[in-house]
């Protein structure tokens, strides 16, 4: 578990993190969110020791993060930078044995990745001569070659085609399964909801929320529901009358239909399923809950808005 | 550059000592003496080098030049009347001929000149006017040096190995700063900086472009003392024998001191210097202990100046002040080794940009028991810098390698300094 206490950084006298605290439970995934400039970077490089914080502290299973945590740590900056004269292998080896590793283990890991990721073949090609989407894929490999116990992933899937995306949040999966904690700072909202637990909301360098996705959701909810049925709408029209709002409907063939309604009042679940029963043939409904990047929105405007009163 | 440079090194060696002094070696003079002055005599010991034939008739150096029957002759001299009051004669050559024969021409023109000097103005033999006009020798001697232990072109080889110095220092200081530079512009350093404290990455990289420094220092120094040794015993042989060379004696018998350091010059400057000056078993302890020192510590600059830059080209005009104190280490060593005991000379010992050359010249110059208290005491002075320096690039380091394209500036740094 890692846990930030109080963290400030500031840079020539402006704040680029004011008195962020969170916690990161292991295992998990968490999702560091934030509109550019928020403080992400600045909290990430604090977490990797590469800056330091002005003030407040940071633990690690309880005990005050050191350098002797740099091995169990794994990095991937949003900036991507490798030695562009060396080839894959020793690049990556020469990582690995940074992070700890002996020269023998470094070599057996990155055989290993590199075999997982279907790219030995790239071992001896120097980085120079890699294309974007290959040399991304290198430094993925770099983040995760000495196996640590926390990595921190700054835009990972950025420069990744949609196979590859899949490659990379199937192998974050799989790494969270194995007990590893995984801080992912991205602005792919679709990819927090698949994977994130737990995300924490940066915004003008504080922390202004901090909880899990599904709760984020919740607590975000706007009362609509997401209903499919077959038969006409006039019945819909009558079935939903003044308690419900019809807002959209998406025609699906064969007299079958997909609408959005919203509640009116103090109407739940229970009322419109009442209310649609016996007056069109229901194949399905469920509550729909705002999306990351619709819940991400609505966080940072009330935040606009209470800092402009 | 491993290879090639310590090639490129004894090529140039090869061609000094093969090709030193080009000029034509053999001469046929005609000397037109319409006034008979010389007797149809110069030297009654001819040589093959150079041939003279008189010519009773006045002769321009135009109807030498263009005259058919005078092509068959390199050069001549015009004898006037009155070489023997105004001492001049003049020689008009086609082709420059080489300093040896300069000097041997000379030495026996003048021999002549005096001979018949003495027959014309004195009741003096040659042997006793000769012994009379040795001149007055005046010896400027240390009263500390009442030896003169300290010689001058001594100072030469510690002249030498400071430059190498400088020269390793500015090619390699160049180094750290370019790969500074690279690892901001490609990103790589955030990477690196995960891992390791910026302080260590600074050392590592300063100490790893240092070793290849070193190694390719001595490289180069076997390379180059292979090819000398080779040249001194298998193809210049000759010209390591300052017997073999003439000049040196003609200069010395006229006691014309200017010919006898301009002969000699080619024989001391280079061979003497090489194969019998250097005590390399002083100097080079010294030169590298300062070697390493010196480089710490001008190591500190440039890679301030790699982490701070705001592009690979941006600190390019920081470079200029570390290159021209690079470059008053030079005139520190020439004003050491002139003026060893002026204040300037004092200064550039303890001035830490300047200190390696001095300390070279010093030892190369002075007896090494005088000097070793000086030279233990200057080290210590600049290890201090160093430490003290390296100290401050790592602050720069720390502050500024993760800041990138900005434009560097004098507050930039001095804010970066500040900062803890």
């Amino acid at each position: 578990m890692i846990t930030i206490s109080h963290v400030s950084k500031s840079f020539n006298r402006k704040a680029a993190l004011e008195d962020v605290s969170l916690t990161i439970e292991s295992a998990q995934i968490y999702g560091l969110l934030g509109p550019n400039g928020a403080g992400k970077t600045t909290l990430i490089r604090i977490i990797n020791q590469i800056i330091q914080a002005d003030r407040g502290s940071i633990q690690v299973d309880g005990k005050l993060l050191t350098e002797n945590h740099w091995k169990d740590f794994g990095y991937l900056p949003e900036e991507r930078g490798l030695y562009k004269a060396m080839c894959v292998s020793d690049m990556l080896v020469f990582i690995a044995c940074l992070r700890g590793l002996t020269r023998h283990d470094a070599r057996n890991n990155v055989k290993h990745w590199l075999a997982k990721f279907d790219i030995s073949s790239w071992s001896k090609t120097k980085i120079e001569s890699l294309s974007k989407g290959m040399a991304q894929k290198v430094q993925f490999i770099a983040a995760v070659v000495h196996q640590p116990t926390y990595l921190i992933l700054d835009e990972p899937l950025s420069g990744f085609d949609p196979i590859n995306v899949d490659l990379i949040l199937s192998e974050l999966k799989a790494m969270k399964a194995e007990g590893k904690t995984i801080i992912l700072s991205t602005h792919n909202m679709k990819s927090v909801e698949e994977i994130c637990d737990q995300v924490g909301l940066l915004h003008k360098s504080r922390l202004i929320v901090e909880d899990t996705v599904h709760k984020l959701r919740e607590n975000q909810r706007r009362g609509e529901f997401v209903v499919r049925f077959s038969g006409n709408m006039i019945a819909l029209a009558n079935a939903l009358w003044t308690e419900f709002e019809l807002f959209e409907t998406l025609e699906l063939g064969d007299n079958r239909f997909q609408i959005i309604v919203k509640q009116r009042g103090e109407r739940s679940f229970e009322d419109l399923a009442s209310n649609l029963m016996g007056k069109i043939k229901l194949e399905s409904i469920a509550e729909r809950l705002p999306s990351m990047q619709e819940v991400f929105l609505g966080l940072i405007a009330k935040e606009e808005e209470k800092n402009e009163e | 550059m491993l290879i090639l440079g310590p090639l490129l090194i004894l090529l140039f060696t090869y061609f000094l000592l093969k090709f030193g002094d080009q000029g034509k070696n053999s001469l046929r003079v005609l000397i037109a003496d319409p006034a008979n002055l010389f007797d149809n005599k110069i030297t009654s010991h001819p040589s093959q080098a150079v041939e003279y034939l008189f010519y009773d008739t006045y002769l321009d150096y135009e109807e030498f030049r263009d005259g058919n029957r005078f092509k068959e002759f390199d050069a001549f001299v015009e004898i006037n009347e009155k070489v023997l009051q105004n001492k001049t004669v003049k020689l008009f050559y086609r082709e420059s001929p080489s300093l040896d024969i300069k000097m041997k021409i000379k030495f026996e023109l003048e021999r002549r000149t005096e001979e018949r000097m003495i027959a014309e103005f004195t009741d003096l033999s040659i042997d006793r006017f000769r012994q009379l006009k040795q001149p007055l020798n005046v010896d400027f001697i240390n009263v500390y040096d009442p030896k003169n232990q300290a010689d001058n072109n001594r100072g030469w080889v510690g002249i030498f190995f400071g430059s190498l110095i400088l020269f390793f220092i500015g090619l390699f200081g160049m180094t750290i700063l370019r790969s500074t530079s690279k690892d901001k512009s490609n990103r790589v350093v955030e990477v690196i900086l995960a891992s390791v404290r910026s302080s260590d990455l600074m050392l590592g990289k300063i100490i790893g472009i240092g070793l290849s420094a070193l190694v390719q220092l001595v490289i180069w120094s076997v390379f180059v003392v292979i090819g000398l040794v080779i040249f001194k015993e298998f193809i210049f042989t000759d010209i390591f024998d300052p017997s073999n060379y003439e000049g040196i004696q003609y200069a010395s018998d006229i006691k014309n001191d200017i010919l006898l350091n301009a002969s000699s010059s080619r024989y001391n400057a280079f061979i003497d210097l090489i194969f019998h000056r250097i005590n390399y078993g002083v100097i080079l302890p010294v030169f590298f202990i300062f070697f390493l020192v010196s480089y710490f510590f001008y190591a500190a600059f440039f890679m301030a100046i790699g982490a701070t830059s705001g592009s690979e080209s941006d600190g390019q005009q920081f470079v200029i002040p570390i290159f021209c104190l690079l470059l008053l280490s030079f005139y520190a060593g020439f004003v050491d080794m002139y003026y060893p005991d002026s204040f300037l000379a004092t200064f550039f010992a303890y001035f830490p940009f300047t200190a390696a050359m001095t300390v070279l010249v010093n030892v190369s110059t002075a007896s090494s028991a005088s000097g070793l208290v000086q030279v233990l005491f200057v080290l210590l002075i600049l290890l201090c810098h160093a430490f003290i320096f390296l100290k401050i690039a790592a602050r720069l380091v720390k502050n500024g390698i993760l800041n990138s394209g900005h434009r560097l500036n004098l507050s930039t740094i001095w804010l970066w300094l500040k900062k803890s």
